[in-house]
């Protein structure tokens, strides 16, 4: 068993190392054509997985069309994959949902996610009806990496679980006027920034006795063996710190235009929204498809499912539209076992400027953002250990050691067998002479282990067909013509909406954020006057506004309901009644004036 | 096939119109007052460029919306070794609005004046030897443009197409110059809707009618043109597009289309803005808009974040060890922060526990900030007396959300200072009783309206109508604090219910524009009310205000303004600060063994950065930087010594102790993004 892990782990690392493109498997397709076999067991670096969607977009022509929708700062192309049957309907016709992944450069499992994705998809259209049905009636649109540069830097160069976060456009972070001069140094040559400690017997940090991997904080009366000395580097341009300016420095999820803070008030937003290649091609991909109503980007870590708010200045997310988030977000939590649905601003903190308020408030499309993965480590369980932290203050500071606490300790001992720990090791450093290196490396913390990894994938691709499944599905429910005595034609239709999400997001319609549905004649006709049924015991009608052979609707249709349309028509013959919405689908039903 | 044939209907009644009445229409035109047309606004930067060419280059910094070129003019002497782009600069701003072509006058005049002065004036020539200056003529050329086509239409927004009413249609329902006079004025039509009436004072004139005194409305007033789209509105749905000077990044208004979907959401507002980032040195702004932020400070914004003591919310504030329901200040919560060693290696300021706490931006002046804005604007009144344009006071608006000045003081964090250099005069008023109006208090420093005393402040109240629990004493406080500042209390008074204006009571709002376009203008601002038969509204009148009446002046009422900001601008660009070093010393203190003292003057008028400046992390810290050779070794002291920030005039003292050889050099590095660096070589011996 160990050894099987232990292979699997290897095998993903050679992965990793390639630079190439990766040796991806080929296997038969159920129609008997050649398809790529991917695993999700290893992370794909950018050539990997341009090699992976290339190959996907050359067995399924009729299902995907591949797109590079812009390109990164240092020049990778940001791929998206649009899934369409095409034979059901052009994609402009069809609610649309939306994946992106790894907006973080170091949050690398996004990326296997919306790529599992697409796979599923693909490779079970023709043998599972759910996902046919899908693919006849929706559109998907992916984006396995929107950050690339980092992706890659993350993947192959020295660096710690954390970064980079941000994109690689050289910035000055200590506002020196030189750009990324000083970031951590791989002192120990090991292919990850670990930490660095010093012996020192008035130092406030111990061995544990029972575990000398594990480096712990004192507690009051107890002898301190270590100070601390941060992530490992030296002070490569001598002002006197170290590792105060690596490379990027800004967090393009807090580049997005809407509720967009400057600096000072939202660390990492840039300059001005959008100021980033990266963003500018998300922005404009999604915009260019405003027939998109869902949409899902992934993070790490924590086990959440997240919705806007961002910030508490929004406010609260509006009554009808909190209960579409509600529903697809409790159905979540039961497809993620362990994550939790909360708000950004109320259960975890502000974010100004994130691509989910973006998405939702100014483009109205239902958004999620999931924080993939948790720690699940040994014994204890996360309930057990947050009690305990608690409980008692002192034993809780303890906990917070940077190089690790217990648990994580040793699980990377007993169930990952070390390989992403590193030993404390001497190391003479320029600055601080004698100190020791040692911590755990950059894959292990944040991201899967590799026995992991397809459960991620699966479960968290499972909730985004799911959300795709529950956007508007739009019919024509009755259609009931009437010729009365003027000659005129009297025209009842019910337009229902079978699923949760509505055709128009309740904020969309207050704020006006796209053109309204409508519903069209065409053919000799002419619509002379229309309403909404809004009693249809009493014959109760709203009139609406008619402009000669359309008229719109405000609020579209709502999630799990209908709306009952009375026209009144002037015409003859066989006519084409159309309900038309950007972001519902497109209906269209001949019906003959007799 | 129907659009069509309303359209055949409304040429044959155009042209028939034109038959009938073919005097009074063909008369009026928008009066011709010699503006620079873009062309003309390019030539004349080429010209520039061409006498001046060692001091000048012209260049693009990007496209308008509708492709027109944002030209930039860099001025700048190649005397120096220090590469332009490198020198603390200026920027010159103007016409983000499209409207406001005196502002595009005043730049090319303030970069002609300064040019002239290369190599006459010392002061002059040292400045373009060592500094830059950006000019912008124009940031909006869409509008722009809009000024000199027919017919004229006020336009303030780009050509970005954008669909207002949000009906699926763009652009679809614009204005019409029905009359055939140039000119987009206004329709009055009877309406059983109608809530407007004839002024009975001055039957050329629109007021709301008032039912509280009996009177019924009227009208409907709508501007010219027709409902093109049949949707029961008239010109709902015009060509273009977005505010430029809305599109900035401060206090944004979103869910507004004419501000843009998202703040820099517009090519210009995006050129201007990597332009600026482009070049962190630009040490302060000059802005030529509607917006005068010296005579009016008053900012835009509600809250007042940040700066106060706040709450930590339960679930922090037991792992911080602070009260639940205590305030704290945020300096209170960064210590806590990093005694709690929890939040690892990030470094904590104040701004972290803003931004953690989501506290949102600045909203208000800083009071260092206001201070000297307040010094300023002492001296800009006295000048604007002097030149007997003390009128402009009277009107002045503050900066708006999203603008172009806003963002350069609470983001940029550089001084800006914005001029509207003209507005259409108000004749005086007589009938004031009051010693005090509003409007005199907005102008006053809260020095100087503290200097009322108490009676007059209590007085002042009284007359405004000013609640009970408002008092004199409170109000002072209040000022002293500067929780409120004498703008502000004035607008308070005049946006309260009843609050008293300093116009007489009945008087119609626009008389006064009446009377600047019978007198000044001879007539020619006002177009009179003529009937027209209007094919969705049946028969309407034509007639109103002549567009850019508002805005822009005959040239020869403008001169004074011109000049007088002009000699303005430049006394500004005198105050930026200057760092010098004053003196070194190095004391022998043993053998090898020196004490390096270094004195460094900030010897300009305004401090090295504004707070807002350091606030908003746009302005770096001065670095003095010791560079030791291989053999000198620091002894005490930073090799990098950070300093905020040096007020005008204020000095400072570095030491370092140093070891090194006798007879050797050491050197010295002052440097920071906005002001030019200094190196001094310094000889131990």
């Amino acid at each position: 068993m160990n050894k099987t892990i232990k292979k699997i782990i290897c095998l993903a690392f050679i992965l990793l190392a390639a630079t190439s493109s990766s040796p991806v498997l080929m296997a038969q397709s159920g129609k008997d054509r050649p398809a790529p076999r991917l695993t999700f067991d290893h992370f794909y670096n950018h050539a990997e997985l341009t090699s992976a969607l290339k190959q996907l977009q050359t067995a399924y022509p009729e299902l995907m069309e591949l797109v590079s929708i812009g390109k990164s700062y240092q020049g990778r192309d940001i791929w998206a994959a649009i899934i369409n049957n095409k034979k059901t309907g052009p994609a402009e016709r069809k609610p649309g949902f939306y994946i992106d992944g790894n907006v973080h450069g170091n949050e690398i499992q996004g990326t296997e996610v919306a790529l599992y994705t697409v796979y599923y998809l693909l490779t079970k259209a023709g043998k599972l009806e759910a996902v046919d049905r899908l693919l006849s009636d929706r559109v998907f649109y992916i984006v396995p990496t929107m950050n690339p540069d980092s992706r890659d830097y993350f993947l192959h160069l020295a660096t710690d679980s954390n970064s980079p976060r941000s994109g690689l456009a050289p910035y000055d972070d200590d506002r020196d006027g030189l750009l990324d001069e000083d970031g951590p140094d791989d002192l120990d040559g090991d292919g990850s920034i670990t930490y660095m400690r010093k012996r020192d017997p008035k130092g406030n940090y111990r061995s544990n006795p029972d575990n000398p991997m594990i480096m712990e904080l004192c507690l009051p009366g107890e002898r301190g063996e270590f100070i601390f000395l941060g992530s490992e580097g030296i002070d490569n341009d001598g002002d006197g710190l170290i590792n105060e300016d690596g490379p990027g420095g800004y967090d393009m999820n807090r580049n997005f235009g809407f509720n967009w803070q400057p600096n000072y008030v939202q660390r990492g937003s840039g300059p001005y929204p959008f100021s980033w290649p990266e963003t500018r091609a998300i922005r404009d991909f999604i915009m260019e498809h405003p027939n998109i109503i869902g949409a899902q980007t992934f993070h790490n870590n924590g086990g959440l499912i997240l919705r806007g708010p961002g910030a508490r200045n929004l406010g609260d997310t509006l009554p009808a539209d909190r209960q579409v988030y509600d529903f697809i977000g409790k159905k979540g939590e039961m497809i993620l076992p362990g994550y939790r649905y909360i708000v950004i601003y109320k259960d975890m903190y502000t974010v100004y400027g994130g691509s989910v308020d973006f998405i939702y408030s100014l483009l109205g499309i239902f958004t999620f953002s999931n924080e993939l993965d948790f720690e699940q480590y040994v014994g204890t369980s996360r309930a057990e250990r947050t009690r305990t932290s608690e409980a008692e203050e002192s034993t809780a500071r303890r906990r917070f050691s940077p190089v690790g606490n217990p648990e994580e300790i040793i699980y990377h001992q007993l169930v990952l067998m070390g390989e992403q720990l590193v030993e404390w090791k001497p190391y003479k450093h320029p600055l601080y002479g004698d100190i020791e290196i040692g911590g755990v490396k950059k894959m292990g913390r944040r991201v899967p282990a590799s026995f992991q990894l397809p459960e991620t994938c699966h479960r968290n691709a499972a909730f985004c067909l799911y959300h795709a499944d529950q956007l508007p599905r739009l019919n024509l429910e009755e259609v009931k013509v009437k010729r009365l005595d003027s000659g005129l034609f009297q025209i009842d239709v019910r337009v229902g909406n079978k699923q949760v999400t509505p055709s128009i997001s309740a904020l969309a319609a207050q704020k006006k954020l796209h053109r309204p549905d409508m519903i069209k004649v065409k053919g000799k006709a002419r619509i002379i006057s229309a309403g909404i049924l809004t009693d249809r015991f009493r014959e109760l009608t709203e009139p609406v506004k008619v402009r000669k052979d359309y008229f719109l609707v405000e609020n579209g249709i709502p999630g799990f309901g209908y709306v009952d349309f009375r026209l009144l028509v002037d015409g003859s013959g066989e006519i084409d009644l159309i309900y038309d919405s950007l972001k519902g689908g497109y209906l269209e039903k001949k019906i003959g004036l007799k | 096939m129907s659009r069509l044939k309303v359209t055949r209907i409304i040429l044959i009644l155009m042209s028939l119109a034109i038959f009938i009445f073919p005097l009074p229409f063909s008369g009026q035109q928008k009066p011709d007052y010699k503006y620079k047309s873009l062309a003309e606004v390019t030539s004349s930067l080429k010209k520039l460029t061409a006498k001046y060419a060692n001091l000048c280059q012209l260049s693009s910094i990007g496209k308008s919306y509708g492709g027109l070129e944002i030209y930039l003019l860099k001025m700048a002497a190649a005397q120096n070794k220090v590469k332009p782009e490198d020198r603390q600069s200026v920027l010159v701003v103007a016409n983000s609005e499209g409207v406001h072509l005196p502002g595009t006058e005043a730049a090319l005049s303030l970069a002609e004046t300064i040019l002239n002065a290369y190599g006459v004036d010392k002061y002059w020539t040292d400045f373009l030897n060592e500094r830059s200056i950006y000019i912008i003529p124009v940031v909006n050329p869409d509008a722009v443009s809009a000024y000199f086509s027919t017919p004229a239409l006020e336009r303030t927004h780009n050509g970005h197409p954008v669909d207002e009413d949000n009906d699926g249609l763009i652009d679809e329902d614009g204005p019409e110059d029905l009359n055939g006079d140039g000119l987009i004025t206004m329709m009055r039509v009877k309406s059983p809707e109608g809530h407007w009436i004839i002024d009975p004072e001055e039957p050329r004139l629109m007021r709301p009618a008032d039912p509280k005194k009996g009177e019924k409305g009227q009208y409907l007033l709508y501007t010219e043109g027709y409902d093109n789209d049949a949707d029961g509105q008239i010109n709902e749905d015009g060509p273009g597009g977005v505010e430029i000077n809305r599109n900035f990044l401060h206090d944004f208004e979103y869910y507004n289309k004419k501000a843009g979907l998202y703040p820099a959401s517009e090519p210009e507002t995006q050129a201007l803005l990597k332009f600026m980032f482009d070049h962190n040195n630009i040490a302060a702004i000059i802005n030529f808009s509607t917006e005068n932020n010296l005579l009016n400070m008053q900012q835009t914004g509600r809250a007042r974040a940040g700066a106060e003591r706040v709450r930590v919310p339960g679930r922090y504030a037991t792992f911080l060890g602070l009260e639940p329901n205590t305030e704290y200040s945020l300096k209170e919560i960064a210590e806590a922060m990093k005694s709690s060693g929890m939040v690892g290696e990030v470094e904590i300021d104040e701004n972290l526990v803003a931004t953690f706490l989501g506290l949102g931006p600045a909203m208000t002046f800083d009071r260092s900030d206001q201070a000297i804005y307040e010094e300023l604007q002492k001296e800009y009144k006295n000048g604007l007396k002097e030149f007997g344009l003390d009128y402009l006071e009277k009107n002045t608006r503050g900066v708006g959300q999203g603008s172009f000045p806003a963002f350069c003081y609470y983001q940029y964090g550089v001084p800006v200072f914005s001029f509207d250099l003209w507005q259409v005069p108000e004749p005086k008023k007589s009938e004031i009783k009051a010693g005090l109006t509003p409007d005199m208090i907005r102008s006053m420093s809260s020095e100087e309206f503290l200097g009322l005393g108490e009676e007059k402040i209590a007085g002042f109240l009284q007359e405004q109508g000013a609640p009970p629990n408002l008092n004199a004493g409170m109000v002072i406080k209040m000022v002293q604090s500067g929780q409120m500042t004498p703008a502000r209390m004035a607008e308070m008074m005049e946006k309260k219910p009843g609050g008293a204006g300093t116009r007489p009571k009945n008087e119609n709002p626009e008389a006064y524009l009446l009377n600047y376009s019978d007198t000044v203008l001879k007539g020619k601002g006002f177009v009179d009310w003529k009937v027209f038969n209007h094919p969705d509204l049946g028969q309407v009148e034509i007639g109103g205000f002549v567009p850019y009446l508002r805005q822009v002046p005959p040239l020869d009422q403008l001169q004074n303004s011109l000049k007088f900001h002009i000699q303005f601008s430049q006394k500004l660009m005198q105050k930026l600060p200057v760092l010098s070093v004053k003196e070194t010393k190095a004391e022998k203190l043993g053998t090898g063994i020196y004490r390096v003292t270094v004195y460094l003057q900030n010897e300009g008028w305004l401090p090295t950065s504004l707070a807002q400046g350091r606030r908003s992390l746009t302005a770096y810290p001065i670095r003095v930087s010791l560079k030791l050779n291989e053999q000198q070794r620091l002894f005490a002291g930073r090799p990098v010594e950070m300093i905020p920030v040096l007020q005008g005039g204020e000095s400072k003292k570095l030491e370092w102790t140093v070891q090194a050889k006798k007879g050797s050099n050491l050197k010295v590095i002052v440097w920071s993004n906005r002001i030019n660096p200094v190196e001094v070589t310094i000889k131990l011996d």
